[in-house]
């Protein structure tokens, strides 16, 4: 099994760059999603690994092999891959088992009885079997969509494709197949690169998500990682929640915001600097002016005015008017004790909950 | 969403196939239309525009051109008058039998112009035609009631076999516009009145100008109507006067030069109505839902049932009816009594008369050539357009669709003088008829698989080679069964468009390669109405199965889908 390396891809469409000197390894064995907003050249670069498109600069590889270079492209009936596709792309002329036996046309070794066998093997796995002689046309779309996981499956492919694959599914489907397709990907261990936009899907089904912003890997790491420590405004926005505070450096581990100060764990700022740190709202400890222990702990603290709640179930959201500053800050804090618009509060910020963020050079960083 | 190029680098084997048909493509259009522009100015001494002086400074021909003005304009006004209002009645009215009012306007639509016009010289004829006789024997005038030889009989005949233009677009628009539209109008204040002529007038107003200026370019190419109805009256229209320039001694420069306004009066028009379609999003005013609302016409019902037959009277019950007669009788004019009843037509047009039986032969095999062909190479090319498989495959798109602007006779004469000379002397063979239907039906034939091949996602292909298939077994595997039924369509619509093809017929036969709708001309010199009304029923007949089938193989009908 091997992995898939992206070298300086470029892929332009006019004036538009989709692709722009994009590197990424998939290691053997690996999920990797491929996390974006529309428009920042996930799907492009998925359809040049598959062989679709040519790239104008940079290569990929698979193990050693060379399948695409703006030089020469392997067309993709000869990359030993299989895809699924965002609208699924059964054949509505086929019953199920002709479209998920399909590709085994193509395998030479495999015996007109031995594909018969796997077809129905690998529609036992998916869980449609007795489907074998329905027409596409005649199935739910998570059944379509289950189709289209066998068809790709039972090539047993070196390196497996998704592309959005369950935008078409309703919400409750879309968590259930979420789980299924990590299951199968447990099971049957090909590297695959999954392309979607919903963070929350590239949480739970990938090994790593990278991040693509622009046509560029904003950041690549496993869902953790992104989490707490995103290096750049796009992603820390992007996966999660997050408040974003611009301020000036006045040391190496400390930011400055009108009246609020807040030292950064494991920051090296140039003093004078402008920068922006990023604090997750759950990381924010909120408590009644009354009933915060005056000048305790270690942490950076800070004295605000609660300008509106909102009842989330599980958590109660805040916005917090922060005194001494323009700043409003996002706060999610447990149910109890519930505080009312208005109320004075006391914040607690960990510095170690204070992520520095680098200048990505995207509109991300709007300074004053 | 990516757009797609074509995976051509390096290892398509199916390149040669692209690259011959875009290349078979160039030549079928270049070559013609290359020498019509070029013969149009070539003079002795490098380029003159002394035919072009030649041309516009006859008087004859000046009238010409003005008739042609004349009847086109008058056409589309009149088409609009009969295509409008049938179209809002059988759209949004409960005037009773709207499905046989636009299975008759389908008729209309189909009906090869030249046959109603033979049929309309038998009703109409100032002395023979049947319907001056009945008014003779029941008048006692001595005056016909009705000459269809003159101007105004030339537009009614050419009218009732153009207005399904207008009533197309407007029907089609008309089932576009929900009637919420009309009723987020009437919740705002509006009355009836305004919100027809405030909301629904304005959409339907392109639909309008839109079938008027095809009604105009219909009447502009025209060859069989004013052949039939202007000549004997004495007048000439611009395709006549073309025609008549090759007969002998032909004058194939002047020709050309005559061609050249009449091509580029139908670009200028052609570009209009796009203009006029192509503005503000009417498409899209529906989406998917909203219902129509049906407006009772209440003690008008079967009035305006009435009107609609007295139209369909004039463009089918009476043609077919006399053609019907004739072929079954031994003296057409005569009333239809046992004595009169007769299959000695049949006998005599299949198989005593070699003429109308070899013209029979020649139609259905360049029928079957031409679409079996035509077909073929239009999906080729829709294919190789919609997948973007060739550098410039914009241009196959356009160059499919030019012959749309070429009148027949245009095309004609410009197959003529391409083809009269090397490499390709096709002149007095069929193959010049065939090249000549091929043209003349390629945009109907490419329209119809371009929208076959857009209904096929790409996807479905993609999914194929990423399993392993190659382009070309894809194309066998996945995209031709998938296209197989549109294949069909534009394999129908090329056919019939090749049985009644006369204007570039009419110029490109020669003794030996007489079609159909040329041996029907022949047969009206001679006077055999009969024979005229055989081999215009089997026209009418081989339309109709082919349209019948087209229907069941789309699952629509024909009116729905015509741009």
């Amino acid at each position: 099994m091997p992995g898939i390396t992206l070298r300086g891809l470029a892929k332009r469409y006019g004036d538009f760059a989709a692709v722009d000197d994009l590197s990424l390894d998939v290691r053997a064995g690996e999920l990797v999603a491929l996390l974006g907003p529309s428009g920042c050249g996930k799907t492009t670069t998925l359809r040049l690994v598959a062989g679709f498109l040519t790239p104008e600069a940079g290569e990929i590889r698979v193990g050693d092999r060379l399948l695409s270079s703006p030089a020469a492209v392997v067309p993709p009936e000869r990359r030993r891959m299989a895809m699924i596709f965002q609208s699924y792309a059964l054949w509505p002329h086929m019953t199920v088992a002709q479209n998920v036996g399909y590709g085994l046309r193509f395998k030479g070794d495999v015996a007109r009885a031995e594909r018969a066998r796997r077809v129905s093997a690998m529609l036992k796995v998916v869980r449609l079997d007795g489907l074998e002689a329905r027409y596409p046309g005649e199935l739910s779309g998570g059944q379509q969509q289950r189709v289209a996981v066998a068809r790709a499956l039972v090539v047993e492919p070196e390196v497996l494709l998704l592309d959005e694959p369950l935008s078409n599914l309703d919400a409750n489907l879309r968590e259930e197949m979420r789980f299924e397709i990590r299951r199968l990907h447990e099971a049957f261990g090909i590297t695959t690169l999954y392309v979607t936009h919903d963070q929350a899907e590239a949480m739970v089904i990938s090994d790593r998500i990278a991040v693509l912003e622009r046509g560029r890997v904003a950041q690549v790491g496993t869902a953790d990682m992104l989490f707490h420590a995103p290096r750049t405004r796009f992603v820390a926005e992007f996966i999660g929640k997050t408040n974003v505070v611009e301020g000036t450096a006045v040391s190496a581990d400390t930011v400055e915001r009108g009246g609020l100060r807040l030292r950064v764990a494991g920051a090296g700022f140039a003093p004078g600097r402008r920068v922006a740190v990023s604090i997750r709202p759950h990381l924010i400890r909120l408590q009644a002016a009354a009933t915060a222990p005056a000048g305790a702990g270690a942490g950076n603290r800070a004295h605000g005015l609660v300008r509106r709640a909102a009842f989330l179930g599980d958590a109660v959201e805040y916005e917090v008017e922060v005194h001494g500053t323009d700043l409003v800050l996002r706060v999610a804090a447990p149910v109890s004790p519930r505080l009312a618009a208005g109320a004075a509060v006391a914040l607690g910020i960990d510095p170690a909950a204070c992520v520095p963020l680098a200048d990505d050079g995207s509109d991300g960083l709007r300074f004053p | 969403m990516a757009p797609r190029e074509g995976a051509l680098r390096g290892l398509d084997r199916a390149l040669p196939v692209w690259i011959g048909a875009t290349l078979a493509l160039l030549v079928l259009m270049g070559l013609p239309l290359g020498w019509l522009g070029w013969m149009s100015v070539s003079g002795e001494s490098g380029y003159t525009l002394a035919r072009y002086r030649t041309v516009f400074g006859d008087p004859a021909l000046q009238k010409a051109l003005w008739n042609t003005v004349v009847l086109s304009f008058w056409v589309g006004v009149t088409s609009v008058a009969l295509g409008a209002p049938l179209a809002w009645l059988t759209a949004r009215t409960d005037v009773p039998g709207r499905g046989l009012i636009r299975g008759l306007v389908l008729a209309s639509f189909v009906t090869p112009p030249f046959l109603g016009a033979f049929a309309w010289v038998m009703l109409a004829g100032p002395n023979a035609g049947y319907l001056n006789r009945l008014w003779r024997a029941a008048s006692g005038a001595q005056a016909p009631l009705v000459n269809i030889f003159t101007m105004p009989g030339l537009i009614f005949v050419v009218t009732i076999y153009t207005f399904p233009y207008v009533y197309i677009m407007v029907a089609n628009t008309l089932a576009l516009i929900a009637s919420d539209v009309e009723e987020a109008g009437a919740i705002l204040g509006a009355g009836r009145l305004s919100v027809a002529l405030t909301i629904t007038f304005p959409m339907v107003l392109p639909a309008l100008v839109s079938g008027f200026i095809l009604s105009v370019l219909q009447a502009l190419a025209l060859f069989g109507s004013p052949a039939i109805l202007a000549l004997p009256a004495g007048f000439h229209t611009i395709t006549t006067q073309i025609w008549s320039l090759f007969q002998f001694p032909p004058k194939v420069e002047m020709a050309a030069a005559f061609s050249v306004p009449l091509l580029l009066a139908t670009i200028v028009l052609l570009w209009l109505q796009k203009r006029v379609l192509g503005r503000r999003g009417y498409a899209a005013v529906g989406g998917k839902g909203g219902r129509r609302r049906v407006i009772p016409l209440g003690p008008w019902r079967y009035p305006a049932l009435g009107a609609c037959l007295v139209v369909m009277a004039g463009a089918i019950f009476l043609p077919y009816g006399i053609l019907a007669k004739a072929a079954f009788s031994k003296a057409w004019a005569q009333p239809l009594t046992w004595d009169n009843l007769t299959l000695a037509n049949f006998t005599f047009t299949f198989f005593q008369y070699s003429a109308t039986r070899d013209a029979v032969v020649n139609t259905l095999e360049l029928g079957l050539l031409t679409a079996t062909v035509g077909a073929g190479l239009v999906a080729l090319l829709a294919y190789i357009a919609s997948r973007r498989l060739v550098f410039g495959y914009q241009v196959v798109a356009f160059l499919a669709l030019v012959p749309v602007v070429i009148p027949g006779v245009v095309l004609a004469v410009a197959l003529f003088i391409a083809y009269t000379r090397p490499p390709f002397v096709l002149y007095g063979t069929l193959w010049i008829l065939f090249i000549a239907y091929l043209t003349k039906e390629m945009p109907v034939g490419y329209a119809q698989s371009d929208a076959t091949f857009r209904g096929i996602p790409p996807d479905l292909e993609d999914a194929g080679r990423i399993l392993g298939a190659g382009r070309l077994r894809v194309l066998s595997d996945i995209t031709g069964p998938l296209a197989r039924s549109g294949v069909i369509a534009a394999w129908c619509f090329i056919f019939i468009g090749v049985i009644r093809e006369l204007s570039a017929s009419i110029i490109l036969f020669t003794p030996n390669t007489k079609v159909m709708s040329v041996v029907l001309f022949d047969l009206k010199e001679e006077g055999q109405f009969g024979a005229i009304a055989v081999l215009g029923l089997l026209m009418l007949a081989l339309t109709f199965v082919t349209v019948t089938l087209v229907q069941a193989v789309l699952g629509r009908d024909v009116l729905g889908a015509r741009d």
